[in-house]
């Protein structure tokens, strides 16, 4: 980028061509009042704070859109400037309700502190008292339009970071206020509670419940940490006050990655269920009595020594990597098993198995690109893969490329379209017959020429009859229209990314992955060394998990006769409780009570993702993050790493920590 | 040397300005030796002689808030705002949000523990102003203490900035709106 010179306030200033005046003034030291400004969101002049004098131009002019250019002479704190800042800050006190002494933001308004920095100690306006609404009926989020300053920092937020674009200016001129769809409630229009607004708003108008009142920022301790729910890996930077959760935000508004989801955002801050507070062992009644460490760890130790063999350890895969490799080494040289697994370990192995039947040159998961590429998507072929609920970032990212880059989206699902409001066309597939249809869309690029012929895979070409249109076509019971329109879409495309999920994985069929592979080979939908091909792994640390090696086989259930699971902060799930109801010593390691602590007969207690030590996660692309503790675990909580250490000294043997 | 007489005033407010004033705790003693409190809430002197500076805590709500303004305005060479509601209106301002109807309405009819309410009238008792105002909206303020209330050091500060013959301006750091 050129380099240009202005002259900022007498001084020679160096700046890049394309900066905007405040970006220049910001990389040099020049304090220039900012409100309606966010790093991160594009920049729309919206308050005029950050007005300057420059030379030539008749009237004071927003640095914010102001481009830079060489040889540029700017004024930015003159007298005048000054006191055209503070009538602004007047105005707009004076448009609605800025009493801070009944607002949850005071302390922690960007406004507020304007007005003290210009020593607004009044106003010389009358004040226009409008008697606007408060939409506090969403599960999170409060809009108090009363304390709006129509920066539009949120719409921005809304639409620029996170792509869902649900807010935007209703009305207009004086009686402009901010509206989600056409002025429905927060709670009921297209808002996914991403609270990304919360976090760019500069006053008291957008709230977050679960935070309000619990701590002003000046007063909290700021740790980051990476989010421990699904893949995506988001940042998380957690503000602490007194060692209470006070609110979660996302580090920074800029880059593909800062958007969070309801669940990182707020459900993180307030979990209902109830702690396992203290070791549980079943008495000889047969009911689970609370009891120490030491006694727990003793009967579990009992147990463990009479159970030669037929013991398994199952893990959440949303422990950090050390915590995964500890447990590996506690079930293997400890307890001499190798029925290890994870809890989404059935879904590493059809993605593994898929991987190599497609390519068996030995790539593993690497085989599959970054979440990023789908910013970049022109067409993204989503493939029972339910984004919005089970990693909303990833549905964020969709949504950005639909609007940044007029993506289609194709969704293939047997059962709902699972983005109904975007996709340009739904495919559903009769359940089972996936396959046939990713077949036969390969069948229809070859066919349209739309891709290489060579590069078409030998039974494609030889045995033509299985996948002609109309035979795909009963078989799954899509119309041949829809399926030539979907192969058109994916295969003139410059940028197609495919994300598959559990709703093809519960299939069973690893060549369904395989299948999916190959199509996007077919296309050559490929960055570098990496297919464009995104499988959505399930939990924070799925990844890391499988990388370890963690979920190489399935544990033969008919011949297990105890099991150890380290289940975490993990939800409830009633699958894993039938898979557990029938086997004879369960010892469960968890943070709250459940279904599955009470089928145990050993439950352990564990810190919840916020008290955990530090640890490393790699995100489903393979990120790698740290991950940093955020709270004093409760009073003689042990970490799950102590408790392994303990329970293998029980067990005579010793477990050093890699 | 003659002490500075000093004469103050609640208007629609909560008196917490005037207690905070009070959290000078014992620089009041020496303020005491330099200044004379004529009429006050402190005091309980309620008439207007002519003073140096005339203090006002509370927004102007009722024809009496006015009245009380006007004559200390009329009595005082420098006239300060202490407070949020003298100020800007603050909690006071709250019921500009509705009509002066709905407020004494709900105030002596609608509220959950009354009967037989009624909203009573009588030439006796100050009227309501359709609308509350800051101080600067009815006569000139030379200075001005935000804050809800305001910090005991804010109005020592503006005090002793009086006393050394300055007009008042808080500092940022000093400048507090709740």
């Amino acid at each position: 980028m050129k380099e240009i010179t202005l002259t900022i306030n007498d001084r020679q200033v160096k700046g890049k061509e394309g900066d905007t005046v405040l970006e220049v003034c910001q990389a040099n030291g020049v304090d220039l009042p900012t409100l309606c400004h966010l790093e991160g969101l594009s920049d729309v002049g919206a308050c005029r704070m950050c007005v300057v004098e420059i030379e030539r131009e008749r009237r004071p002019v927003p640095a914010c859109t102001y481009p830079a250019r060489d040889g540029l002479v700017v004024k930015t704190h003159t007298e005048q400037l000054e006191k055209y800042r503070r009538l602004v800050l007047e105005l707009i006190f004076t448009e609605r309700n800025h009493f801070c002494m009944f607002c949850g933001q005071s302390g922690d308004c960007e406004l507020q502190e304007l007005a003290y920095r210009y020593q607004m100690d009044n106003v010389r306006y009358s004040y226009a008292f409008p008697s606007l609404p408060v939409d506090s009926l969403g599960d999170y989020l409060v809009v108090d339009h009363n304390r709006c300053i129509l920066c539009g920092r949120c719409v921005r937020a809304c639409s620029e970071v996170v792509g869902i674009h649900a807010i935007d200016f209703g009305k207009r001129g004086w009686r402009t206020v901010i509206s989600a769809d056409l002025e429905q409630p927060l709670g009921e229009s297209s808002c996914v509670s991403c609270g990304a607004c919360v976090q760019a708003c500069p006053t008291g108008a957008i709230l977050s419940k679960l935070s309000l009142y619990k701590g002003k920022t000046s007063e909290c301790q700021q740790v980051t940490t990476v989010c421990p729910l699904c893949g995506v890996g988001c940042e998380l930077k957690v503000l602490v006050k007194d060692n209470n959760l006070v609110r979660i935000e996302s580090p920074g508004l800029k880059g593909p990655r800062a958007a969070l989801c309801k669940e990182g955002r707020f459900g993180l801050l307030y979990d209902q269920r109830p702690r396992v507070t203290s070791p549980l062992i079943r008495d000889r009644q047969g009911k689970l009595e609370e009891c120490t460490i030491d006694e727990a760890i003793e009967t579990a130790a009992d147990k463990l020594r009479e159970l030669k063999d037929g013991f398994a350890g199952i893990i959440s895969s949303r422990y950090p990597k050390e915590t995964l490799s500890l447990f590996n080494r506690f079930m293997r040289h400890v307890m001499g098993s190798d029925w290890i697994d994870t809890l989404d370990g059935r879904n590493y192995r059809l993605i593994a198995k898929g991987i190599s039947q497609f390519n068996d040159k030995g790539r593993g998961l690497d085989v599959e690109c970054s979440i990023e590429e789908i910013l970049e998507a022109d067409c993204i072929l989503v493939a029972g893969a339910d984004v919005l609920k089970t990693h909303p970032v990833l549905g964020y990212l969709i949504r950005q490329a639909i609007s940044q880059r007029r993506a289609k989206v194709v969704v293939i699902d047997s059962v709902r379209d699972v983005l109904p409001l975007w996709s340009d066309l739904w495919l559903k597939p009769k359940a089972g017959s996936e396959g046939v249809l990713f077949n036969g869309l390969a069948k229809i690029l070859i066919d349209k020429g739309l891709v290489e012929r060579q590069k078409a895979p030998a039974e494609l070409l030889q045995s033509p009859s299985g996948y002609e249109a109309d035979e795909v076509s009963r078989a799954t019971g899509i119309h041949i229209g829809d399926l030539e329109l979907a192969a058109s879409m994916y295969g003139e495309a410059e940028h197609g990314v495919v994300i598959y999920g559990e709703g093809l994985l519960e299939r069973n069929d690893p060549s369904l992955v395989t299948c999916l592979l190959s199509l996007a080979d077919l296309k050559q939908h490929r960055s570098g060394d990496h297919l464009r091909v995104i499988s959505l792994k399930p939990h924070a640390n799925s990844h890391g998990a499988w990388e370890l090696g963690l979920a190489a086989e399935d544990i033969p259930q008919d011949k297990l006769k105890g099991l150890y699971l380290f289940l975490a902060d993990e939800q409830e799930d009633e699958g894993l409780w039938n898979w557990l109801k029938g086997i004879d010593f369960l010892m469960v390691q968890a943070s709250y009570h459940s279904a599955i602590t009470s089928l145990a007969d050993v439950v352990l207690p564990s810190p919840i993702w916020a008290e955990r030590e530090e640890g490393t996660y790699a995100s489903m692309d393979g990120r790698v993050s740290e991950s940093r503790r955020v709270l004093q675990p409760k009073d003689g909580l042990l970490q799950d790493r102590e408790m392994l250490i303990e329970l293998s000294k029980k067990l005579g043997r010793e477990l050093v920590p890699s | 040397m003659a002490k500075v007489k000093v004469a103050t005033a609640w208007l629609d407010c909560c008196s917490g300005c005037h207690m905070s004033f009070l959290d000078i705790d014992e620089a009041i003693i020496e303020l005491a030796k330099q200044v004379e409190f004529t009429r006050s809430p402190i005091t309980d002197i309620k008439e207007f002689t002519p003073v140096d500076v005339g203090i006002v805590e509370g927004a102007v709500s009722t024809t009496s808030d006015e009245e009380v303004l006007r004559k200390l305005r009329d009595n005082c060479k420098i006239l300060m705002a202490w407070g949020d509601c003298a100020c800007f209106g603050g909690i006071c301002a709250m019921r500009n949000l509705f009509t002066k109807e709905d407020v004494l309405r709900r105030y002596y009819i609608e509220t959950e523990s009354t009967r037989e309410g009624r909203i009573p009238s009588s030439e006796d008792i100050p009227s309501l102003f359709e609308q509350v105002r800051p101080l600067n909206q009815v006569v000139k303020v030379d200075c001005y203490v935000p804050g809800c209330p305001p910090d005991s050091k804010a109005i020592q500060y503006a005090l002793s900035e009086l006393l050394q013959g300055r007009i008042p301006v808080l500092p940022s750091e000093m400048m507090r709106f709740d």
